[in-house]
């Protein structure tokens, strides 16, 4: 399972996962989540940096260049998060399609029911293409590219990001320190009973801490050795 | 962050050079930094200059970010708009748009578009930018029009936008285009593209810089007599209209150059070291010299 934290302040998120051990920072709910991100790039070192994008509302070809760009910048740490835009969801198969394919370094030819690519129209006439390959390349074997949990097909292995905090717990908004801690754990059983499928969480920036240091070594093991739990809720050297 | 034929090299090292880069620039006291645009090219030319600009507002304090040019027909406009926003919001207000047309068939057929609508693109995707800062109650970023054909200018000055010409110009048509600009109520500031060379190796340089212009003219360019290398005399032309126009030798022969340009209505010179083929201490080289040598003398 992965762990995210989202902020609004892309760089305090960054940060907060990067000192609580945690994979990186889901940027959500921005107007231009790659421009964010490739900010970050220079500033944070070493957390993944999950980026949702809306796709089918422009040419995935310009949205690939932009992730590809923004991948360089931050070394590889991209992990680009598609889901359907508002308005056009019957887009969004024949985009990811396409999205795929402009997101391999090598040449192709794509033909769909909304985007045509090379276009081949009559009036370029200079140096007409039968194919295309995007450049530069993603400086990782495959560029990681995920489908959030709105998206139409579920064609990525469920690895959909969703909230343990803010939302899917009763009363759960926040972990906080001692007397939530049999919440907590509580919280983690019923989502890995409940979404088994899940593998990523994201959660806000205030619970990184206990993200680091109570979820995430308890989800990690499919089962926690005989005694272990008990060590750890009698041992804290983490206390707050 | 080209990695062409000449020069190869790893994308993802060019980027961080980059950023580097930036940071001594920045350091070094420069008003921008200009980053350009293509796409599909074998060299990997950046095609998504506000991200690369981003990048660099990451790691700099005060230098100004621009493009030279973001080929605004190629954009979908209202993304383009909240990039740009973003762009403007993660630098700290440094953003500075320079709004190129774009000219390569293949680029603008691979996105679906005409060609030969390039300018009307360029008119209605102008509105819409505007549109969308005005709505949001945003400072819009200062606008430089690339390009010196008539439309160009006649759009900029109409606009109200300054006007950012290109390196193959000479001093004489750069004092034309201005005042043709001026003529029509242009506001301002003119900028001007410009290679240069400081100190040792500066025809070598030249001669390099006349090949990289070579490559883009015989690969890129509709000519008159073919496209391309089918025109070879032509693309040996346009070499050596790049060849003559790099500012070149010692900081006080580079000053005068750069003087002449300015005494022809430039405002705002940017500075072209960074071809593929300089190294990175050779480019830091020249970047310090031209701060601390060259601009005092302006």
């Amino acid at each position: 399972m992965r762990f995210l934290l989202e902020n609004p302040d892309a760089v305090r998120a960054a940060e907060a996962a990067r000192d609580a051990g945690l994979d990186g920072v889901l940027l959500a709910d921005l107007p231009a989540p790659l421009i964010t991100a490739a900010a970050l790039a220079g500033q944070v070192e070493d957390v993944l940096v999950a980026a949702e994008v809306t796709l089918g509302d422009r040419h995935p070809l310009e949205l690939a260049e932009e992730a590809i760009v923004t991948d360089l910048a931050l070394g590889g740490r991209l992990i680009l998060v598609v889901r359907p835009a508002e308005g056009a969801e019957e887009r969004f198969d024949e985009a990811l399609d396409l999205l795929r394919l402009c997101l391999t370094p090598r040449p192709f030819r794509f033909e769909g029911r909304f985007w045509r690519v090379p276009a081949n129209l009559p009036q370029n006439v200079w140096l007409p293409e039968e194919q295309v390959r995007v450049t530069p390349s993603p400086p990782r074997a495959r560029l990681e590219l995920w489908t959030s949990e709105h998206g139409s097909s579920g064609r990525d292995g469920g690895l959909s990001p969703s909230m343990i905090a803010g939302g899917m717990a009763d009363g759960g908004t926040q972990f906080a320190c001692r007397e939530q801690w049999g919440e907590v754990a509580l919280l983690i059983e019923r989502l890995r009973a409940a979404r088994p499928e899940w593998a990523v969480v994201a959660a806000p920036v205030d619970a990184a801490r206990e993200l680091g240091s109570i979820v995430r070594p308890r989800v990690q093991l499919h089962r926690l050795s005989p005694g272990l739990e008990a060590f750890w809720n009698a041992e804290r050297p983490w206390e707050c | 962050m080209q990695s062409s034929a000449a020069a190869p090299g790893l994308h993802r090292t060019l980027y961080r050079r980059f950023a580097e880069d930036a940071q001594l620039a920045d350091g070094l006291g420069f008003a921008a930094l200009w980053v350009g645009e293509h796409r599909l090219w074998y060299d990997g030319w950046c095609p998504a200059p506000l991200h690369a600009l981003a990048y660099a507002a990451g790691v700099t304090e005060r230098i100004h970010l621009g493009t030279a040019m973001y080929l605004v027909p190629q954009h979908e406009p209202l993304a383009a708009a909240r990039a740009m926003a973003a762009l403007d919001d993660v630098s700290g207000g440094r953003f500075e748009l320079g709004a190129g047309l774009g000219y390569r068939d293949p680029e603008f057929d691979a996105l679906g578009l005409r060609r030969d609508r390039r300018g009307r693109l360029m008119e209605e995707y102008l509105d819409a930018l505007e549109e969308a800062w005005a709505e949001t109650g945003r400072r819009a970023p200062r606008i430089w029009m690339g390009g010196f054909a008539a439309p160009a200018i006649a759009r900029a000055a109409r606009r109200g936008y300054g006007l950012l010409l290109p390196q193959t110009l000479t001093v004489e048509e750069v004092r034309r285009v201005v005042a043709d600009y001026r003529s029509q109520g242009g506001p301002g500031p003119v900028g001007l593209l410009r290679e240069a060379w400081i100190g040792e190796g500066g025809e070598r340089h030249a001669g390099r810089v006349a090949l990289h212009l070579s490559e883009e003219a015989g690969s890129w360019f509709p000519l008159r007599d073919g496209f391309g290398f089918a025109a070879p005399e032509q693309v040996a032309r346009q070499a050596e209209r790049g060849r003559r126009n790099v500012a070149l030798g010692s900081p006080e022969e580079v000053a005068a150059a750069l003087r002449d340009v300015m005494g022809a209505g430039v405002d705002h010179v940017a500075v072209r070291f960074a071809f593929e083929f300089v190294e990175q201490p050779a480019l830091h080289e020249q970047l310090h010299r031209l701060a601390e040598e060259v601009a005092p003398q302006l």
